[in-house]
């Protein structure tokens, strides 16, 4: 039995067109008769079906915990607030606790040392996921409810779904992409850490340069395999000295995206470029660069059919 | 005082360009006594193009809002319990067959401190380690400059972002200062909603397109659960896009303020390129000419408020 490979497309920086291509490459697997699954893991900004035109369906709620004080059973001891590590129980002296959801860590710790079994969890929506179908790729993606703070637990509520699927219908898909958000903290971590490759998108710029090579550390720091791809290359004529300052630093890249009208239009018209039933330009510079990424992944992930 | 800052949803939309040259214009302004940061601590960049004035002012201070558990194995009597119990969780607690000993996940591992209190031989402790940089100069063109940066899979950057807008107050200059203005991370997550909280206006930057859309519609949900009046500003305003009719028709919709419109002009990236804020590198550029007539508009604004 083959468990399927997952690649996550990454990049630091934000904008530099991390779900262009984890969308592109979905669609170019399929392309090639692979099962495949897309994982929408910017769960702040969750962008994926908006390049798919998919409709989201199965919304399901991510709950999270919160301390709820059952006044009739709680003593005011004021153990729960004395032990919480984020301050998230505010107790004053012979009155009961309160407490403040915005900083609570959901590690539980009150509901478990509560003398009187005073404290009961509260479960509140943070967030949802959701599945869809597009273009024959299936697709995971989680939303953060606005003014929630807790990402994380819903991208690991997304790499649970995921664990699950492949353990019960271990057959259903080849290849599974995963899209993170930008920057470098614990959402983008975990996606990382559950990849066998990883793909961090950048721009010949000087934010992307900085970026780079800021995920890079924390691709190093996870010891996972990454091999770059350089968006936007044609920009103001950079391609030849950025790709140079990438060898210098013996970043290997997968390939580089010129500027392409067609890519905008693909964009904003949610029809992946790459996609084969759709009616871009199969010489266009972009389309081209596509079949170039491609081939130098399927190379150097050894995926066969 | 005021305090203004940037956000945008999506990333890669031009905070940080805006607030370059944003910061620029105020410090040729008399009224105006500024002090500027970068809250984006998974990926600071605005010191590239705010670089300081000499490197010898540049102060850099360790950052310890992360807390870790370790485990004491002097302590321990191999009970179990702490994995069998699942006082962990965030799943950090992970048994180690062979050694009958738990380990430590660190990177997972939020130091909230449930292990600490619920182990009945205490063998767990509680330390703050180091999360990241705060950095303070001032900069060639004449103000100071705080950014954080993240120590990376140090799961912090919400606290860091609070920590980055303590320091300002501790300043010299802050006495001194009317105005702050703050470059913010991407997203709508926990560095975004510490980046916004307490401050007095808001701007939101987006692009014409589906995800840019999208995307603002979600960080103006967040903003509004707060009550922070905002603005938006629309980057490559120009763009030929199917989505302009619909964020034109989203901000008139809800009475939106518009504080203004910046047209795509390479004038930005090639002022990147050279270090610059484009309203120096090119003054007379239409993107600069935009970028004025922003600051006016804030200016007013921010007077009334």
């Amino acid at each position: 039995m083959l468990k399927p490979k997952i690649i996550c497309v990454t990049g630091g920086k934000g904008g530099t067109g991390k779900t262009l291509v984890a969308v592109n490459l979905a669609i170019m697997f399929k392309n090639q008769g692979f099962k495949v699954l897309l994982i929408d893991g910017d769960v702040e900004n969750p962008n994926t079906f908006l390049l798919l035109n998919a409709k989201l369906e199965n919304k399901t709620e991510v709950l999270y915990f919160l301390p709820k004080i059952i006044e009739d059973k709680c003593t005011k001891c004021g153990l729960c607030a004395e032990n919480c590590g984020t301050h998230a129980l505010l107790h004053i002296k012979n009155s009961y606790p309160i407490p403040i959801s915005t900083v609570c860590s959901g590690c539980k710790l009150c509901y478990k040392i509560c003398p009187t079994n005073a404290i009961e969890p509260d479960l509140k929506v943070i967030g949802w996921t959701y599945t869809a179908s597009a273009f024959n790729i299936d697709l995971f993606l989680g939303e953060l409810k606005p003014a929630e703070a807790r990402s994380a637990v819903i991208v690991n509520k997304l790499m649970e779904n995921l664990e699950h699927s492949i353990k019960t219908e271990p057959e259903k898909y080849d290849i599974i992409v995963l899209d993170t958000a930008p920057g470098a903290h614990c959402d983008v971590e975990a996606l990382i850490s559950g990849a066998d490759f990883v793909i961090p998108v950048t721009e010949p710029t000087r934010f992307g340069k900085l970026d780079l090579l800021r995920i890079i550390e924390l691709i190093d720091l996870l010891k996972k395999e990454y091999k770059a791809i350089v968006n936007r290359s044609s920009l103001l004529g950079y391609k030849e000295k950025f790709l140079k300052e990438l060898e210098e630093k013996d970043i290997e890249i997968l390939g580089d995206i010129p500027l392409d009208e067609e890519i905008v239009s693909s964009y904003c018209q949610g029809i992946p470029l790459m996609e084969k039933s759709s009616k871009f330009d199969r010489n266009g510079a972009g389309y081209k660069s596509f079949e170039i990424i491609f081939e130098n992944l399927i190379k150097w992930g050894d995926f066969s059919k | 005082m005021k305090k203004i800052g940037v956000i945008s949803g999506k990333g890669g939309v031009g905070k940080t360009s805006l607030v370059a040259s944003l910061a620029s214009i105020a410090y040729k302004d008399h009224d105006i006594n500024l002090i500027i940061l970068d809250c984006d601590v998974d990926a600071p960049n605005l010191a590239l193009i705010l670089p300081p004035k000499s490197e010898e002012d540049i102060v850099t201070q360790d950052t310890f809002t992360t807390k870790k558990a370790r485990f004491l194995e002097e302590k321990c009597v191999n009970c179990k319990q702490c994995y069998d119990d699942h006082f962990c969780e965030f799943n950090a607690l992970n048994w180690n067959e062979s050694d009958n000993i738990p380990v430590i996940d660190y990177l997972a591992c939020e130091g909230c401190g449930a292990c600490r209190v619920l182990c009945p031989e205490d063998a767990f402790e509680i330390n703050p380690v180091k999360s990241g940089e705060i950095i303070t100069y001032e900069t060639n063109v004449g103000f100071p400059l705080i950014y954080g940066k993240t120590k990376l899979g140090s799961t912090t950057s919400g606290l860091l972002v609070s920590e980055v807008k303590q320091h300002a107050t501790d300043l010299k200059e802050f006495n001194d200062a009317n105005l702050i203005v703050i470059d913010g991370p991407p997203g709508i997550g926990c560095p975004v909603i510490a980046t916004v909280s307490g401050l007095d206006y808001i701007v939101a930057i987006t692009e014409p397109t589906p995800s840019g859309l999208h995307d603002l519609s979600r960080a103006i949900e967040m903003v509004n659960q707060f009550n922070i009046p905002f603005g938006i500003v629309i980057n490559k305003a120009d763009l030929k896009s199917a989505s302009q009719k619909q964020l034109n028709r989203y901000i008139e919709k809800a009475g939106y303020e518009i504080l203004g419109r910046i047209n795509f002009d390479l004038s930005i990236p090639k002022a990147m390129s050279y270090a610059e804020p484009v309203v120096d590198y090119a003054p007379e550029s239409v993107a600069s000419q935009a970028i004025n007539t922003i600051y006016l508009n804030l200016k007013l604004i921010l007077s009334k408020l």
